[in-house]
């Protein structure tokens, strides 16, 4: 167990690593001078000398490995520079930005597995019957409808039928828990859509392996009820692929949030991300890049440290297969 | 996604079965599946003879006849700048197959290439290139994508390598399992110990065992390659106006008119469903086609 | 001293102006009652729409309404324009202002007492830094506005409270063109440290305006709170929101559903039209002297050949744009000339036909399909090859940039250009333009006030902070100084004439529309009025909410 966990911290390690090697490349190819960026200014306007104090003022006058060792030691302490586009520091615009990042994907987890674990059990008792069809048909055209044209068809239509209108201002979770939740329901759905469809599938065709199984049959010769029968015996069985699903998308889910933000116009780090993007705010973008794949990185750690504390088999092999 | 269990192979029912009844009894087999390569093979059809199906100039509009709705003259109505939707959208399955299967196709023989030579060579290139690989997966692909058409600029070329680049990592994890778990069999043993060559090897025997599996992801990433792209055209980073690709046909003025004419937005939409859809049902078909045992579990 | 009225014949002519709008516009731009009657209820929070985020807070380094704003009322310029009469100019920081008989100094008289938000007290360096920087910028500092105050020569303070401004020639409109609603006073102290940085005021909003900044939230909030130590009559506003959205759709509902009380600038037609019929909302569409043209950048070949640009305005059929973007962006309206349409200085028909592809204006009787044959000839005589691909540089947030620029893409391309539209936002469209890193763009020119010197200072000299392009051509200069310093109104129309003929051959901008930008607001807003550019009279300190 605790080769298994070395390695796989260390693994994860590297990965983050090499994550944070790729950023800092693409960033440092974005052509242009990053320091005429920042002064905004036309050529000729600024002398070169004055360019040359704010590239030392940026430490990008010195080789490239001595900026990314600056670039890492700064953000492990947190330091994630200024925006240039804002001029306030890109760490409190990620910490003011995050929770509405975070609480959509909470949010459209919860839809996901709410809707999807009983919609992909239900679809696998009935097999075959006109309920399986159905929610095959909608589980498949969720997987194949893009999640900005389903937030803007969602706009379209609140707008249409109820005249509704999008938040003025999206209120933080802890000022006013449930008003944010409502605010912030439209974009779950249109960001868990493609989530939903797919834990549904992964259920169904998991359970379906699972009722299959021997011990399944003996419980329903005993004569259990067939709601024990499904609960007890076969989601308990047919729990840990689901959650590692579940684990995998939920890190994978911020990466999709990025646009239902920018449809929605919610201010989270999606949006943020993007207009650094577009506004070329290299600091600001580097450092949300980078946050956005460690969570990913780090979220995968934990799907395989739970992986391996609940399958007995791995606790015994020294790494998943 | 056949209705039977216990299917057997095609072949194996029917050994001597001219190519018509094969093909038809494929079709019986795989309704979904040969219905999303007929939808896709008209859309490739259109798209490559899009000037001469197309009923108009996709990037003139007609002054005289804005946003229309659909009628006889303009099938599926016209847009804010006149411009006939039904032409857009064909030049636009150009644009978005041309992108999906650049990418699918450019990414799936990079990450090939990288997962087999891992696999086979093992050592120092495989950590490094796994650990490259690896972090390649964390980025959210959307989010690659974006930062990469943002460094080499928005045109058609580059949306292609921008999209191309997330599948890399994740077909080279498929190609070097599959290499893996070739590479110590006794048939790769037997042609070592005959004299075969490294590159005859890889060519010859383990290229050909990896196909199934790449061509199941090939047409799951072409459908994941064509929403991205419609993204990306969306946020302003991919394909530029006056061209015509889906994403582009849902943003700017599209949307400031969408409560009055809403099909300039549901069309294009549709229209992506229909060619992600077609292709996760020509994958599932494919992979129950070539991988009886997978077609028992993941059906 | 007299407070010195200003003659002009300048002022918006609206009923000509409407003549040439399309239908559907008819009795819309009427302005709303001004209920100075009533009594103005103290209190109450304006909320009000814009279309995004202010790309940063600095009013003299930028040209977009998104950040004037949110600044207009928080600062104070020299004179303010006066919201019953727009050629008039009100008391603000100065109490009075004296032109000597030469036409060649100005004298203001600044106020006594006038305190910053930070509690300093104003002075007269605080106002000659402020003029000076919009004049002449320090390094890394953008000036667009740099040509109004071009003819200035010297700034010198008079005493404690008096400011001489030494003009180089006599410019009978500079009082306003100082006054412009950009050109706000900064606090020196403040401001000199961050222009020695190269970013200026980008970040902080220190004036001396009736509100000051209270939160701002980037992507949420912009509030504005009310400034108690304020020099002039208390607003009657507590508090004053921004809420940036995009969609115009979105701005609309949130009008109609009240959760909004204003929003000012709509460019849809679709959308006004809505609010146009929606109960307690009034909808108006302004013309406004806001002109989109089409700009070549000279400095990259082929740009830099006449023929190249004229056969780019050949390729333009002025009516079919007017046609299409019209509804996208209020670019309903078309001049015969540089200035304002319908005014005194248009151009005739005959005169405007001389100038290649003006001849498509409505009723000019010109033939698209010469045109773009002369056009094709044009290019091949240049050597540029058929299929030469060009970009064309794109504001995303405003159709009158964006959808401006689709248009233009594709009838380029009828003339054999591969053209394409690269869409950028705000900020990062300002920065690649002022840098020149373009080949052409539409560039919607919105400008405060339309005096002829506002106008061609502005944006059709080579000095002026609008030349995109980055031609230079002193002769033109000299035309443009001529009819600037002549105060004899009859002399001067000539003078201006000879300016348009000038410059039109010339290409270096290719006008294609005029936009008139729609407003809409809640009825319980009061003591707002419309003028006719979408800067003047946005302090708002004399707006109020009724019930």
């Amino acid at each position: 167990m605790a080769q298994f966990l070395f390695a796989r911290f260390w693994s994860g390690l590297m990965t983050l690593f090499c994550v944070a090697v790729i950023v800092f490349i693409i960033v440092r190819v974005i052509p242009g001078d990053a320091a005429m960026m920042l002064t905004g200014a036309g050529a000729g306007v600024v002398s070169e000398q004055e360019l040359e104090a704010v590239r030392e003022r940026l430490g990008i006058n010195q080789p490239l490995p001595v900026q990314f060792v600056a670039w890492v030691g700064d953000f492990v302490r947190f330091d994630l520079g200024t925006s240039i586009r804002t001029g306030a520091p890109v760490a409190d615009e990620i910490a003011a930005r995050f929770p509405y990042t975070l609480q959509i994907a909470v949010m459209a987890m919860v839809i996901a597995v709410v809707l999807g674990v009983p919609a992909g059990v239900l679809a696998a008792r009935f097999t075959g019957s006109w309920i399986d069809r159905l929610l095959q048909t909608l589980s498949v055209a969720g997987l194949a409808a893009p999640s900005f044209w389903v937030g803007l068809l969602i706009i379209l239509s609140l707008v249409t039928f109820f005249r509704w209108s999008a938040p003025l201002f999206w209120e933080p979770f802890w000022v006013s828990p449930i008003q944010s939740i409502t605010q912030l329901i439209w974009p779950a759905i249109a960001a868990g859509l493609r989530q939903l469809a797919l834990i549904a599938r992964m259920t169904r065709s998991i359970m379906l392996e699972v009722l299959g199984e021997d011990y399944i049959r003996t419980a329903r010769a005993k004569g259990l009820s067939e709601a024990r029968v499904i609960f007890r015996h076969g989601l308990t069985n047919g729990s840990l692929p689901i959650v590692t699903l579940i684990g995998f998308e939920f890190a994978a889910l911020f990466g999709s949030l990025i646009i239902t933000e920018t449809v929605f116009n919610v201010p989270g780090l999606g949006q943020y991300v993007i207009t650094a993007i577009m506004n070329r705010d290299y600091p600001a973008a580097q450092a949300v890049v980078l946050l956005l794949a460690g969570i990913v990185v780090i979220g995968n750690l934990l799907v395989d440290l739970i992986y391996g504390w609940l399958d007995p088999r791995m606790r015994l092999k020294g790494k998943p297969s | 996604m056949s209705t039977t269990v216990d299917a057997a192979p095609v072949s194996a029912m029917i050994p001597v079965a001219t190519r018509t009844q094969k093909l038809g009894r494929l079709v019986l087999d795989y309704p979904l599946g040969a219905f999303g390569a007929v939808v896709l093979l008209i859309m490739v059809l259109a798209a490559i003879f899009a000037p001469l199906i197309a009923p108009y100039d996709p990037t003139v509009g007609d002054s005289t006849a804005l946003f229309q709705p659909p009628s006889a003259q303009y099938l599926l109505g016209t847009d804010a700048f006149g411009r006939d939707i039904l032409s857009r959208l064909i030049y636009g399955a150009r644009i978005s197959l041309m992108v999906g299967f650049g990418a699918s196709t450019g990414g799936i023989v990079i990450g090939t290439t990288i997962g087999v030579l891992a696999g086979y060579l093992g050592g120092w290139f495989d950590t490094v290139s796994q650990r490259i690989m690896d972090a390649l997966l964390a980025f959210p692909m959307l989010l690659l994508a974006l930062a990469i058409t943002s460094v080499l600029g928005p045109s058609l070329t580059n949306v292609i390598i921008a999209l191309g680049l997330p599948i890399v990592p994740r077909a080279a994890r498929i190609a070097r399992a599959s290499t893996m778990s070739l590479i110590n069999t006794t048939f790769i043993e037997a042609a070592r110990a005959t004299g075969c060559s490294d590159t005859r090897i890889i060519f010859r025997h383990i290229l050909p065992n990896t196909f199934a599996p790449l061509l199941v992801i090939a047409t799951a990433y072409l459908g994941l390659a064509i929403v991205q792209e419609a993204a990306l055209d969306y946020l302003g980073a991919g394909i530029q106006e006056p061209q015509s690709s889906w994403g582009l046909m849902m943003t700017g003025s599209a949307t400031s008119l969408a409560l009055t004419a809403p099909w300039i937005v549901i069309i294009p939409g549709l229209a992506i469903c229909l060619a992600v859809l077609s292709s996760n049902f020509l994958g599932d078909a494919i992979r129950d086609a070539l991988d009886p045992k997978l077609q028992r579990s993941l059906r | 001293m007299k407070v010195r009225e200003l003659g002009l014949s300048g002022s918006l002519p609206r009923r000509s102006v409407l003549k040439a709008a399309a239908g559907a516009l008819l009795g819309s731009a009427v302005l709303p009652s001004m209920a100075w009657a009533q009594a103005p209820v103290p209190g109450g929070t304006l909320r009000v729409s814009s279309g995004g985020d202010p790309p940063d807070f600095d009013l003299h380094q930028t040209t977009t309404y998104l950040t004037q704003h949110v600044g207009a009322p928080c600062y104070s310029t020299l004179m303010r324009v006066d919201p019953a009469n727009p050629t008039q100019l009100l008391p603000d920081l100065a109490e009075k202002f004296e032109v000597s008989d030469d036409g060649l100094t100005v004298t203001f008289t600044l106020r006594q007492g006038v305190k910053f938000h930070d509690g300093t007290d104003l002075t007269v360096d605080d106002v000659i830094y402020s003029l000076n920087r919009v004049k002449a910028p320090p390094s890394g500092i953008v000036s667009p506005r740099r040509g109004l105050l071009g003819n200035i020569a010297t700034i010198e303070p008079v005493g404690a409270a008096g400011l001489k401004i030494t003009l180089s020639q006599p410019q009978p409109d500079f009082p306003l063109l100082v006054s412009n609603p950009f050109n706000v006073i900064y606090p020196k102290a403040v401001v000199e440290p961050l222009d020695a940085e190269g970013v200026g005021m980008k970040r902080k909003i220190v004036g001396t305006g009736a509100f000051k900044l209270g939160r701002s939230i980037d992507g949420q909030l912009y509030e504005l709170e009310r400034n108690e130590a304020y020099f002039g009559t208390p607003a009657h506003l507590d508090k004053i929101q921004f809420f940036p959205i995009r969609g115009e759709i979105e701005r609309g509902v949130a009008l109609q559903g009240e959760r909004i009380d204003a929003c000012f600038l709509f460019a849809s037609e679709a959308v006004l039209t809505t609010l146009r019929e929606a109960p307690g909302v009034t909808a108006l569409r302004r013309p406004t002297p806001t002109f989109i043209n089409l700009i070549p950048n000279v400095t990259q070949k082929p740009f830099d050949d006449v023929r190249v640009r004229e056969a780019l305005s050949l390729a333009i059929d002025r009516s079919a744009f007017i046609a299409t973007v019209g509804p996208l962006a209020g670019a309903f309206y078309h001049s015969y000339g540089l200035l304002l349409p319908g005014s005194d200085y248009q151009l005739s028909t005959d005169e405007i036909r001389e100038f290649a592809g003006y001849d498509t204006l409505p009723d000019a009787g010109g033939d698209i399909e010469a045109n773009r044959a002369r056009a094709r000839e044009l290019l091949k005589e240049a050597g540029v090859p058929e299929g030469f691909k060009v970009s064309l540089l794109a504001r995303g947030d405003l159709p009158a940039f964006r959808d401006s620029s689709i248009n233009v893409a594709s009838q380029l391309n009828a003339i054999g250009f591969d053209a394409s539209v690269d869409v950028r936002d705000a900020g990062a469209f300002a920065t690649a333009e002022n840098r020149g890193e373009f080949q052409l763009v539409v560039h919607s020119v919105a400008v405060s006030g339309s005096l002829p010197d506002q106008i061609l200072g502005e944006g059709y000299t080579s000095f002026g902070g609008r030349n995109y392009g980055k031609w230079e051509d002193p002769s033109l200069d000299d035309l443009y100084r001529a009819q600037s310093r002549e105060p004899d109104v009859e002399k001067r129309k000539a003078l201006i004439r000879d300016f348009q003929l000038a410059f039109m051959k010339t290409f270096y901008h290719i006008n294609l529309a005029w936009v008139g930008y729609g407003a809409a607001h809640s009825d319980r807003v009061k003591g707002w009025s419309a003028l006719p550019d979408i800067y003047t009279n946005m302090q708002l300190d004399n707006v109020y909410l009724e019930g």
